[in-house]
């Protein structure tokens, strides 16, 4: 029958929760229940010694002949039935009272202790429990005194009925807030659960519900909310890379194509195929970089270059980068102005660097003005090697600065180039954990190369 | 003629890589497995490996690494599918000799390949002499025919480059790692501006032109017969 029985994971939280409060009540109930009988128990043990020993020191002091019948007179005057009184011999016989026969008991001590003794005068009762103390007196007699426990134990039982009765409410009551706790959370869960599949089935723009105070579910909502957010985002940026690649390979392709079908049609001789040829060979190798230039930026962002890092000397990397163009600039009748200062090594890889600063350079000598200066600077800021590169123009709008590092963003549509070079350069400056930045005025454009963590 | 090995699983990369190096005068063999690769190495007269990485029975390094294991010298030029710039070092220390990253120009790839057939004669000569030309790297001084050369220091080590590689296509890329000693495309053609500059000094007005461009791809110092 069991296996027939499915219980519904959600159902568990309720059981728990209840189950949970209950056993806190219970625990609760009984620790109370000890400290009342330790207490009480130790409050009316005194009580009853006190008494007792009271006894002992009065027939103690009553001449020999007179305690048979101040015994008598004492439990005449007990009208509840309570005490115990009895006079024996030094063999143990009883003189008077009300107990048949003398307990064992370890005599002189002063000492009480709880047992049964063997009343007289109780109807229907031949065995009671009582607190009894020995009190040897001068003559040789001996004492007992005692005090029967069934008013105590009365109490007692009173007591533990009364917390058990309490407790079963306590019981209910834990069961009830369980199943209430369960069911919230329950239903929480269920929220959570059919989002989350609407999620899966592809609706991003999904959120979870924040209160406005919200406990710790729902900050962890809260936080769900936020990786949504993100995702969402990162699947937007995924989807727009893919239609910019498309978009950025489909127009050098159909150049590419409409160039061939050209060629195919009006070349005559072998030099006019020759020159299609070529003129299709530079298309390929475009559209060539640009597929490069992505995967080497997706792999930059993964950052498993580091492992090749090493000490670069940014001196002579700055120097070789300026060296590199310098033919370039005096064709191009630009002034290529390079100031080092030494700076200590820094940790990286030197050729992604030096690509970085190539970059930067060839766009400084392409976006500045024609026949202007562009200077390349490297020069220790509060410790930290700075490389600046500036041309005379107003370098990138400030407006399009967030704008010119992502992929395909192009400050001036006639230029040519594909959009990828500034992305790159962001990419080999993130992968350092170095900074790049934008000069509030003018076009200067600077790697800070310390750590700003990674 | 050299004989060289090119295993390589995708027929129609295969098919181009065979008529671009038969075509340069190699002996080309094709197989498109580890297991038949190996094979034919150890048969013997194989003078290159070309060998691509992933290929259906295994990974094209753990077959250089296993040559190498071996005693095989044979030098490798390792070829792959770009996306992970770890790779060249993972190659290089597998036992590979170069390594060509995937999509490559096949004029790159002959270039590569005649460079490890024929490794530069890498004793550092302080003075070369070859044709009507004389270097000397010491002094750091040129000359064409009792011209001097008026060069700076880069112009001169990359003449020394050119020339110790008489006759064989160097692309960009090379002249870049090995001159510069750094590795990556630039995007303008700077190099080419470099050896540009090169040539004009070293080809004066009416002398025969030792410096050829190769359109699109390198350069090839051609030694005088």
């Amino acid at each position: 029958m069991f296996s027939m029985f499915r219980p519904d994971p959600r159902t568990r939280a309720t059981w728990r929760w209840g189950g949970a409060l209950a056993a806190i009540l219970i625990l609760q109930s009984l620790v109370l229940a000890a400290i009342f009988w330790v207490t009480a128990n130790g409050n009316h043990r005194r009580a009853i010694e006190h008494t007792l020993l009271d006894d002992c020191s009065f027939f103690a002091l009553t001449p020999p002949a007179e305690r048979a019948e101040e015994l008598r007179e004492r439990l005449a005057r007990d009208i509840h039935r309570e005490r115990f009184l009895a006079l024996f011999d030094a063999h143990g016989r009883r003189i008077a009272g009300n107990v048949a026969t003398m307990p064992v008991l370890p005599a002189g001590t002063g000492a009480s202790i709880v047992a049964p003794v063997a009343p007289t005068e109780l109807p229907g009762k031949t065995s009671d429990v009582a607190r009894l103390t020995l009190c040897p007196l001068s003559d040789g007699t001996r004492l007992l005194s005692g005090m029967d426990l069934d008013d105590t134990e009365e109490a007692l039982r009173l007591t533990w009925q009364s917390l058990l009765f309490g407790l079963l409410p306590g019981l209910v009551l834990a069961l009830g807030v369980g199943l209430v706790a369960g069911r919230r959370a329950a239903r929480q869960v269920d929220t959570m659960r059919l989002l989350t599949e609407r999620i899966v089935s592809g609706d991003l723009a999904q959120r979870l519900p924040v209160p406005a105070r919200p406990d710790s579910f729902g900050l962890l909502c809260a936080h769900i909310n936020t990786m949504l957010d993100r995702l969402q985002m990162l699947v937007a940026d995924v989807r727009g890379i893919g239609d910019d690649i498309a978009h950025q390979l489909r127009t050098p392709l159909t150049r590419l194509r409409a160039g061939l079908e050209r060629g195919l049609r009006e070349a005559q001789d072998r030099a006019g195929f020759e020159r299609v040829i070529d003129r299709s060979l530079a298309e390929i190798d475009g559209l060539l970089g640009i597929v490069a230039a992505l995967l080497r930026l997706r792999e930059l962002e993964d950052g498993a270059r580091r492992s090749r890092f090493a000490p670069v000397d940014l001196t002579r990397l700055v120097e070789d980068a300026c060296e590199l163009h310098r033919p370039v600039a005096e064709d191009r009748g630009i002034h290529l102005h390079c100031n080092c200062v030494p700076v200590p090594p820094i940790d990286g890889d030197a050729s992604l660097l030096i690509e970085a600063v190539a970059n930067l350079i060839d766009n400084a000598m392409k976006f500045g003005p024609p026949g202007g200066t562009v200077t390349v600077r490297l020069l220790l800021d509060a410790g930290m090697p700075v490389i600046a590169i500036a041309d005379q123009g107003d370098g990138v709008p400030p407006a399009e600065r967030s704008l010119v590092t992502q992929r395909f963003y192009r400050v001036r549509i006639e230029g040519s180039g594909a959009g990828l070079g500034l992305a790159l350069v962001k990419a080999i400056v993130d992968l350092h954990g170095f900074a790049l930045g934008f000069a509030p005025q003018g076009s200067a454009v600077t790697i800070r190369c310390g750590r700003t963590g990674y | 003629m050299t004989q060289i090995l090119l295993l390589e699983d995708d027929p129609g990369t295969a098919d181009e890589i065979r008529l671009e190096l038969a075509a340069a005068g190699h002996g080309v063999h094709h197989r498109a497995t580890l297991a038949a690769a190996a094979e034919a190495v150890r048969a013997g007269g194989i003078d290159l490996l070309i060998v691509d990485r992933q290929l259906p029975d295994g990974e094209g390094l753990d077959l250089i690494a296993a040559l190498r294991a071996d005693g095989f010298r044979t030098p490798a030029l390792v070829l792959s599918a770009l996306g992970s710039l770890d790779d060249r070092v993972r190659g290089l220390r597998a036992g590979g000799d170069d390594y060509l990253p995937k999509p490559f120009a096949l004029v790159e790839l002959l270039a590569r390949v005649e460079a490890l057939l024929r490794r530069p004669d890498e004793r550092r000569d302080t003075r070369l002499i070859v044709g009507p030309l004389d270097l000397d790297l010491l002094e750091g001084k040129a000359s064409r025919a009792g011209r001097p050369l008026d060069l700076l220091p880069r112009e001169l080590k990359l003449l020394d480059y050119l020339v110790r590689r008489p006759g064989r296509i160097v692309t960009r890329s090379m002249l870049l790692q090995d001159v510069w000693g750094y590795s990556f495309e630039p995007n303008s053609n700077v190099v080419d501006v470099h050896i540009g500059r090169l040539r004009r000094k070293v080809d004066g007005e009416g002398e025969l032109q030792l410096i050829r461009n190769v359109r699109g791809q390198g350069y090839v110092f051609d030694v005088p017969a």
